[in-house]
């Protein structure tokens, strides 16, 4: 089994090349498996099968781009790894996220779920980390998100370039009867000592006819051109133009435009429905059933909407308690309710004798269920034939949806073809599909026919797939002004068993880690130190939301920490520092203290700073922000952020990755929560979720360090410590503790 | 300290912007009878108790949200807002009262004039009518004043733009925006009693000498 | 029914109550103004109409009048990038997008009204477009660049 698992492994980096009509692909090379291939049509019969990331023919260079962005500047660095070592410029090459394919599985996604804490790189953790990748492999996981693209690509797709150059080199070699170690390249050209300049388009051919060159080297970190340096996004003239086209832009020939409106009542069934009214409307050519909903196909995005409006629906209640209050009874009644634990990864000391007696605080902590909210709402374009399904949609998992859109149809999962489209944002939104699967079945109720279905806003919010809402209890002591015992139990409903459950249909046995991800796993060394997860039954369906587990977590494990610390009478920097147990982790703080001049003169009367930390996807992520607390209310001045991934691809993405997650969670944690009565969620659109607005954000000021020897990805970890670092601001300003978000319930924001 | 674009700005944005509204089209069922009551028919406390219900109209948040002070910003009520706050987004409508200064109200609140009866009956959108949205005059400050500040700057032909009570009915027939907080559409809570109630109020009060409570 | 967008006339047969954003979007294929709350919350339709920052969600397309509309695509294009387009592209703001095309319309309306805005009127005029990557501070700094340019040209 171990051999197996070895070999499985190794095979990540298996890259070949393979002819494609006009020229050569370069990619993971799986021709002695049975060919599942997104190259497929393209390809001619007896070609070699191969899962392809380069591709270069006599048009030029094509650059694949498997995982999906949804603003994060995936394409564009994805398209910066090959080229670094392919030798281009990647704005001049096409860019195209290619067909789904197995081979694009993502393996370092998984690696979240490892029981070790990411500070633990020893051996042991280090191979159980390696063989996450295998269900990853074995399960199709062409997953984006889990901040993993760039560590999942980072040698993966250099070394698909780094193949294409010296291959296409030997075939230089072979043309011209000179060594390949006496060529060089140089932006698309292989180069000749005289200076002869023989472009890669012409290579191509002659490259697919020879054996690929595989025993390459990566080029040293000291040699990259590109790479660690500021980089322009290729993409960004497109969005700054407006011509950048997203799947909700999308116009296919012929196509008709559909409006759902679902039961609120998430998964429950429709009773009966009076379209009367709506097929009577101008431009409305359909009115159809579909799963637990109506839909309606229309003329027009607008006509198709006030349709919908118009159809009276009977809904059957939605399968989990109606009302929030009755959802948080639930989740309140499992916390530290031993038949319910789910687990306990952290135990260390004794923390049932230190709680025994003494000065004991206890404190309970709240995060609420959240929408995603992306600008850009759920959209599909479907079209099915009595042959073919074909889709073009933005996600995050299109061979999820190509699978249930072959179930759906009853169509072999070859003959359906997910097209995926630039994202408008996701933060999580687009790992569901059931906006897709909705196009399909009014796509199958009108074969031939393109299908254009747009959710409404109101539809988008009230249909989403939440951030869990989670309850936790803190409770510890203090000695010598040190903290010195440290509890926390953290209770919400299971959320990869929920999402595993509806995406791939199969039950994910055990403990559900993301219950304490963020809390149990932090780099800390407190004598007696407890994290305990606690799994309340499911009830509204949940997902991933921008840093998963340690949104929420992220809050209760720094809250609890500020507020022992502050009744230990320590300094909350210092503390934290001492408490830290890893050198990476320690450098991030004190480099947070440093930018901040924490340790300089006090800030004005009315003001207030706090410091938080969460180390999430393996990147230590330290955050200090300063408020005024004014007449009219808190005034967010100013937050420093320091965080450690590795080494830092692109500075200029990085810091809007990082100042952005920042924002994101302390915009969730100033306004924004879901709640829900008669079963329907109750904020349906962004007057009643408005997170931060310009007039409202800080000055930014972000430090990237590169202490760390593995290299991170910097989507999500920003988020986490925002929220508790703006609550420790808050505390240190007005001397209130906030432990329930969002902080507007209890306190008005500027 | 002002600019000095801020004034040619204003000239700018007026006449573009009302070019839309001067086709406004008012409903039928909005129009309001101007009958004053004979001169000496209304005492004094039936003027007072007249003034009252005015008082009801004019410290209504669906009134009072636009008549803000020297602050320039408009305000907000309503059950998804919790307790009455500025606008949300920051919005400050400036000296000019229209957001020429950064962002004018014509923005989110465009003009309609076609289909008057269906202009807002959207949830949550920004309320629209056949003239360019706007805060009221600084001097018609109402939001968060007594009864008596309000009385006196009404009956004030210095803070009430030069008015009698007829002319005060008058503008009252004529300022859509004021029409809409009786008809607000979208599930909004309108103005107490009826337009044609409030004229009628109006007009009591000044056959009754425009009394004021401290008076 | 006439209208003019970009400088180009079309006749249009549609409801007079149907938002312009749809028309442009659906009627006309022009998809630079985004849909992204219909309440005038978010500000990613926002166009101009006769040179001034309008919600396109919330004109009745019966309500343009003889109004010329700009949209995205007629501020400026990639080989000839207004001053707002440039400054953003400089200053690398968009992440997702979705939202910048409503940001650089109204960046660019407040601008051709007030050439030299402070912090706290960029704060007033920006604060209506919603960002959820969170992308303001470099928005911020762009609307400050974009003025800059604009007065040296």
């Amino acid at each position: 089994m171990m051999g197996r698992l070895r070999t499985l492994t190794r095979r990540t980096f298996l890259i070949g090349s393979a002819a494609v009509a006009g020229g050569v692909v370069f990619g993971t090379y799986l021709a002695k498996r049975p060919v599942k291939n997104p190259l497929l049509t393209d390809l001619q019969q007896g070609e070699a099968a191969i899962t392809p990331y380069v591709k270069i023919d006599s048009s030029g260079v094509t650059l694949i781009t498997p995982r999906a962005d949804k603003g994060q500047g995936a394409y564009s660095l994805q398209a910066q790894l090959i080229a670094e070592e392919l030798d281009i410029d990647p704005a001049s090459a096409n860019l195209s996220p290619g067909l789904p394919g197995p081979a694009y599985y993502n393996g370092t996604v998984m690696e979240e779920s490892v029981p070790f804490p990411a500070y633990n790189q020893g051996a042991m953790a280090e191979t159980v980390r390696r063989f996450m990748h295998v269900p990853a492999k074995l399960l199709a996981m062409q997953i984006t998100g889990g901040s993993s693209t760039v560590p999942d690509s980072f040698v993966k797709l250099r070394m698909a370039g780094a193949i294409a150059r010296e291959t296409l080199k030997e075939a230089a070699a072979q043309q011209s009867g000179i060594a390949r170690d006496q060529l060089s390249t140089e932006n698309g050209f292989v180069v000749l000592p005289d200076g002869t300049r023989l472009p890669y388009t012409e290579l191509a051919t002659p490259a697919a006819g020879i054996e690929p060159v595989t025993d390459v080297e990566l080029r040293s970190k000291s040699d990259w051109k590109s790479l660690g340096k500021p980089m322009q996004r290729i993409d960004m003239p497109a969005k700054c133009t407006g011509t950048e086209q997203y799947g909700i832009d999308l116009q296919i020939e012929g196509m008709v435009h559909a409006a759902v409106r679902a039961n609120p009542g998430l998964g429950a069934a429709v009773e009966s429905y009076d379209a009367t009214a709506a097929e009577s409307m101008r431009g409305v050519q359909k009115v159809l059933p579909i799963e637990n909903g109506v839909a309606v196909v229309a003329d027009n995005t607008w006509r198709a909407w006030r349709a919908v409006d118009a159809i009276d629906i009977q809904w059957a209640a939605g399968p989990y308690p109606a009302s929030t209050d009755e959802i948080f009874a639930k989740i309140e009644k499992v916390i530290n309710n031993e038949a319910h634990r789910d687990h306990r990864q952290r135990d260390e000391g004794d923390v049932e004798s230190a709680l025994e007696d003494g000065d004991i605080f206890e404190a309970q902590y709240k995060v609420p269920y959240l929408a995603h909210a992306p600008m850009e709402p759920m959209n599909a374009i479907v079209k099915v034939t009595d042959d073919q399904c074909e889709i073009w949609t933005g996600t995050q998992i299109p061979l999820f949806v190509r699978d249930h859109a072959a179930a759906l149809t009853g169509l072999d999962k070859e003959n359906v073809f997910v097209y995926v489209q630039p994202i408008g944002g996701s933060f999580g939104h687009k790992l569901e599909d059931t906006h897709v699967l909705q196009a399909v079945e009014i796509a199958m109720a009108l074969k031939g026919t393109a299908v254009k279905l747009v959710w409404s806003r109101e539809e988008d919010m009230t249909h989403d797939y939440l951030r869990p809402g989670a309850v936790a209890i803190g409770r510890g002591k203090v000695a010598d002004s040190k903290v010195d015992t440290f509890d926390l139990s953290v209770a919400q409903s299971a959320l990869l068993p929920d999402w595993f459950g509806r995406l791939m249909k199969i039950n994910i046995p055990g403990p559900d880690a993301t219950i304490t991800t963020g809390s149990w796993d932090q780099p800390f060394d407190i004598p007696n130190y407890r994290v305990t997860g606690y799994r309340a039954p499911t009830m509204v369906p949940i997902s991933s939301w921008r840093s998963v587990g340690a949104s929420g977590n992220g809050f209760f494990h720094d809250s609890l920490l500020d507020e022992l610390i502050h009744k230990a009478g320590a300094d909350p920097l210092a503390e934290r520092i001492r408490l830290c147990l890893d050198d990476t982790s320690r450098k991030v703080l004190e480099k947070a203290g440093e930018i901040s001049d924490w340790n300089g003169p006090s800030i004005s009367e009315n003001r207030g700073r706090g410091v938080a930390f969460c180390l999430s996807f393996g990147v230590p992520t330290a955050v200090v922000t300063e408020v005024t607390n004014t007449d009219s209310g808190i005034k967010i001045d100013k937050v420093y952020v320091v965080v450690d991934v590795g080494d830092v691809l692109d500075p200029v993405n990085l810091e809007a990755q990082v100042f952005g997650g920042v924002i994101f969670g302390m915009a969730h944690a100033m306004n924004c929560e879901t709640t829900f009565e008669n079963h329907a969620a109750q904020q349906n659109n962004y007057h009643a979720f408005e997170g931060m607005r310009l007039y409202q954000v800080p000055e930014f000021e972000v430090v990237a360090l590169s202490n760390a020897g593995k290299i991170r990805g910097i989507g999500e970890p920003g988020v986490p410590p925002a929220a508790p670092s703006l609550g420790n601001a808050i505390f240190a300003a007005t001397g209130r503790r906030i432990r329930e978000l969002p902080f507007n319930k209890q306190i008005d924001f500027v | 300290m002002k600019p000095t674009y801020f004034h040619k700005s204003v000239m700018v944005a007026l006449p573009l912007f009302s070019a839309i509204a001067i086709t406004s089209v008012i409903a039928a069922d909005d129009k309001i009878e101007i009958n004053p009551p004979a001169a000496d028919s209304i005492s004094k406390a039936q003027g007072l108790e007249a003034w009252s219900r005015i008082y009801e109209v004019t410290s209504h948040p669906r009134c009072a949200n636009c008549h803000t002070g020297p602050s320039d910003r408009p305000m907000w009520s309503g059950p998804s807002y919790g307790k009455t706050r500025e606008h949300g987004m920051n919005i400050q409508a400036g000296a000019s009262r229209i957001g020429a200064e950064t962002i004018l109200c014509s923005t989110c609140h465009t003009t309609k004039s076609h289909d008057w009866e269906n202009a807002n009956t959207t949830n949550h959108a920004a309320p629209r009518v056949a003239m360019s949205w706007s805060l009221a005059p600084v001097e018609a400050h109402w939001f968060g004043r007594t009864t008596q500040q309000i009385c006196e700057q009404l009956r004030n032909p210095e803070t009430n733009g030069g008015r009698d009570m007829l002319e005060i009915a008058e503008h009252l027939n004529h300022d859509l925006i004021l029409h809409w907080a009786w008809s607000p559409g979208a599930n909004r809570e309108p103005a107490p009693y009826s337009l044609q109630e409030h004229v009628n109020d109006i007009l009591m009060w000044g056959v009754a000498s425009t009394p004021c409570p401290e008076d | 029914m006439e209208i003019t967008v970009n400088n180009t006339s079309y006749t249009i047969d549609a409801e007079p109550e149907m938002p312009l954003l749809w028309v442009l979007r659906d009627e006309l294929g022009i998809t630079g103004p985004k849909y992204g709350c219909g309440i005038a919350q978010c500000g990613a339709c926002t166009v101009h109409v006769n040179g001034y920052a309008v919600r396109s969600c919330q004109l009745a397309i019966g309500d343009l009048g003889n109004s010329q509309v700009t949209t995205i695509e007629g501020l400026g294009t990639t080989q000839s990038l207004h001053s707002v387009q440039q400054a953003w592209i400089e200053n690398q703001v968009a992440q997702c997008g979705y939202c910048q095309s409503g940001q650089i319309m109204q960046a660019a309306s407040l601008l051709s009204t007030n050439p030299d805005p402070t912090d706290d009127q960029i704060d007033a005029a920006m604060s209506g477009n919603l960002c959820r990557c969170g992308t303001y501070p470099r928005i911020r700094a762009a609307v400050k660049a974009a003025a800059k340019k604009l007065q040296e040209v």
